[in-house]
């Protein structure tokens, strides 16, 4: 039984010791970099002519939004920089100012992004602002928890466009790289 | 140094990923009283044997049959992201599979009843499985994301993964019914200690050019992942009180089912034989601490959508948490308590041998009085000395049933030593080549079988790895 026994671990420590393995290294693990780009929209605002018609003064909309999802743990602890894209679309008769206001949890502003455009017909106004290491600082985007929408009419309050559907037309997308490893 | 990197590595595949493996070389072993675990149909000569406690059979195997260890992590000099990139994300699909089975017998014996044409076996073992598929969309979301990839579909329905620990305890019958034909079956109870499984998932995710906004973000979801024993273990765990669950669960105080195996051997000449076994045909319920998570739905996201005209009245109300509000709604996540049955994987064998050589012994009778058939009256057959045959092998995965076909030799040296070399073919490997040997040193068995034998120059570029040994008391009833 002794003599099985010791066979058997003398035929398995056979195996083990015959049995290589060329050098590896598995602390080339904490080398391994992952970082994925997400990209999805973030807002869209839609204001029609008529209504821009009815409001007295230059300010036609000021809107405070809630907006926590950059204050999110999950993406303030990972992102590395980002890209937000807006595109601004004006069919009315007006010029138009609209004024977009980053605000922390105190509503202090942290960053304005200002975008005028020329009554219609005019071209569709795209701009890329990038945040991080070639852009505006990422503590920005991290701190944000509210976006303030300021829409200022430069123009009249009785003309109207020819063009169907006359309205300004703000839209946008984020795109941010994440470190999750 | 080297022995520790070997162990490591071993236990490197292990972790890499349910389901059992091929014993190619085992199957049709019959000198082996463990080679009834695949075929209950099996010839068996014996008059009893007894397996040596937690050594009467141990196997395991792990293998990716996409990637290996090395591949990712040989000491190249070659950055691992680019690495990782080549052979894994750029390379691996959702058919490639990271599985593990490990199997331990801590208990098995059998006995010739009264009726000599009868062999009755019994025994337990504890059985972990898993297997995962490589969720190639979920890598892409994850190490690339979904940027500038505007109307792909990310296929949700990639995570495919099921495992379980299970003490498995059994009784089986095997019959002489005459000179040719061998049937066998075993009935076994399955206790459940811990169980997941996520294997129905459906659903996509993508971008596409969005109707009002930049973006239109659609998620359509129908994913299911659910658990059994975790729960229970986890809380044990925190109260340190981890062993005597799992004791408790795997001594019927978890998840119970039930399953048979059944086989046969059949002389088609006096020495061409056929054999086919099914084994595992069985399922367990989990209700001792189910929990399942799902999350089911459909959503297109554009953002935060203000229509002033149309939301004037309500400006002031929280557009971003109503868009939480709305997804989470619409795609909800919920978790029940519901028990649930999951079936185990059915695996069949079948092969044709041809004997042929010198008879083993005089006149085909070993001194042992080990040639098979039955000890006690029955008529024996001779063996041979050297056998040659093949075998198939199938076995029920979550992606559908998968094949390895085995060729083989067997040869027999006197009564003490048994050999059989198989080479076989599957998804891991063309040159698997696989080494069993069967030594009787009087009454005390004991064998060693492994796998893949060509890749233990360098066991970490290996895509598969197997190996099974055990001890066993044999008696033959006349020395």
């Amino acid at each position: 039984m002794k003599g099985v026994r010791i066979l058997c671990m003398a035929l398995l420590g056979f195996l083990m010791v015959t049995s290589c393995s060329e050098n590896q290294d598995f602390d080339q693990l904490d080398n391994l970099e992952i970082t994925p780009d997400y990209e999805t929209s973030i807002f869209y605002v839609k204001a029609q002519e008529s209504l821009i018609n009815r409001v007295a003064g230059l300010s036609f909309f000021t809107q405070d939004f809630n907006f926590d999802a950059f204050e999110e743990p999950f993406f303030t602890k990972r992102v590395l920089e980002g890209v937000l894209t807006y595109e601004l679309e004006n069919t009315t008769s007006k010029p138009i100012e609209i004024r977009l206001e980053f605000l922390d949890e105190g509503e202090n502003i942290l960053d304005t992004e200002v975008f005028r455009m020329d009554a219609a017909p005019t071209a569709i106004l795209s701009r890329d602002v990038a945040y991080g290491a070639t852009g505006k600082s990422l503590d920005i985007i991290k701190s944000t928890s509210e976006i303030r929408l300021t829409a200022i009419n430069l123009g009249d309050n009785s003309s109207e466009s020819d063009l169907p559907d006359p309205s300004v037309v703000l839209r946008s997308s984020a795109k941010f790289t994440l470190e999750l490893q | 140094m080297r022995l520790t990197r070997c162990l490591f590595v071993i236990s490197m595949l292990f972790t890499l990923g349910a389901i059992a493996q091929n014993k190619s070389v085992l199957y049709d072993f019959n000198e082996i009283p463990r080679s009834l675990s695949v075929n209950p149909g099996v010839e068996t000569d014996f008059k009893w044997f007894a397996g040596v406690p937690l050594l009467s059979g141990i196997s395991g195997y792990g293998g990716s049959n996409g990637i290996s260890v090395h591949d990712i992590f040989a000491d190249d000099g070659v950055d691992i992201n680019v690495k990782f990139r080549e052979r894994a994300l750029n390379t691996l699909t959702p058919k490639d599979e990271f599985s593990s089975t490990i199997q331990l017998e801590y208990l098995t014996g059998g006995f010739r009843g009264d009726n000599p044409n009868l062999f009755y076996s019994f025994g337990g073992y504890l059985e972990f499985d898993n297997i995962t598929y490589w969720p190639q969309d979920y890598a892409s979301l994850i190490f690339d994301g979904n940027a500038d990839q505007l109307g792909r579909r990310f296929d949700l329905g990639d995570l495919k993964t099921r495992g379980s620990l299970v003490n498995v305890l059994h009784f089986g019958v095997n019959k002489k019914v005459d000179r040719n034909l061998t049937i066998g079956g075993r009935a076994k109870i399955y206790s459940g200690i811990v169980d997941y499984s996520s294997t129905s998932n459906n659903g996509h995710l993508s971008n596409t050019e969005g109707q009002n906004n930049l973006i239109a973000t659609n998620l359509n979801t129908d994913l299911l992942l659910r658990t059994s024993g975790l729960q229970d273990l986890d809380n044990a765990s925190d109260s340190d009180t981890l062993t005597n669950e799992i004791i408790s669960r795997a001594l019927f105080g978890g998840d119970l089912g039930l399953g048979i195996d059944v086989g046969f051997t059949y002389h088609l000449t006096e020495r061409i034989t056929i054999t086919g076994s099914l084994l595992d045909v069985g399922f367990i319920y989990h209700s001792s601490d189910p929990k399942s998570y799902s999350l089911k739905g459909n959503t297109t996201v554009e953002g935060i959508q203000i229509n002033v005209l149309e939301n004037f009245a309500s400006l002031d109300r929280d557009f971003w948490q109503d868009l939480v509000d709305d997804i989470e709604a619409e795609v909800p996540f919920e978790t029940d308590t519901k028990s649930y049955v999951s079936f185990r994987p059915t695996k069949l064998y079948a092969s044709i041998r041809n004997d042929f050589g010198e008879p083993v012994g005089k006149g085909g009778q070993q001194s042992c009085d080990c040639t098979a058939g039955s000890s006690d009256g029955g008529e024996l057959r001779t063996k041979y000395r050297n056998s040659v045959g093949g075998q198939l092998y199938v076995i029920n995965r979550p992606r559908g049933p998968q094949m390895a076909l085995t060729g083989f030799y067997t040869r027999r040296i006197g009564n003490i030593l048994a050999l059989k070399g198989t080479y076989t073919v599957d998804k891991f490997s063309y040159t698997n080549v696989g080494l069993g040997m069967n030594l009787q040193a009087g009454p005390v068995n004991f064998y060693i079988m492994a796998d893949n034998l060509l890749s233990y120059n360098n066991i970490a570029d290996t895509n598969y790895a197997s190996f099974q040994f055990g001890l066993n008391i044999i008696s033959w009833g006349r020395n």
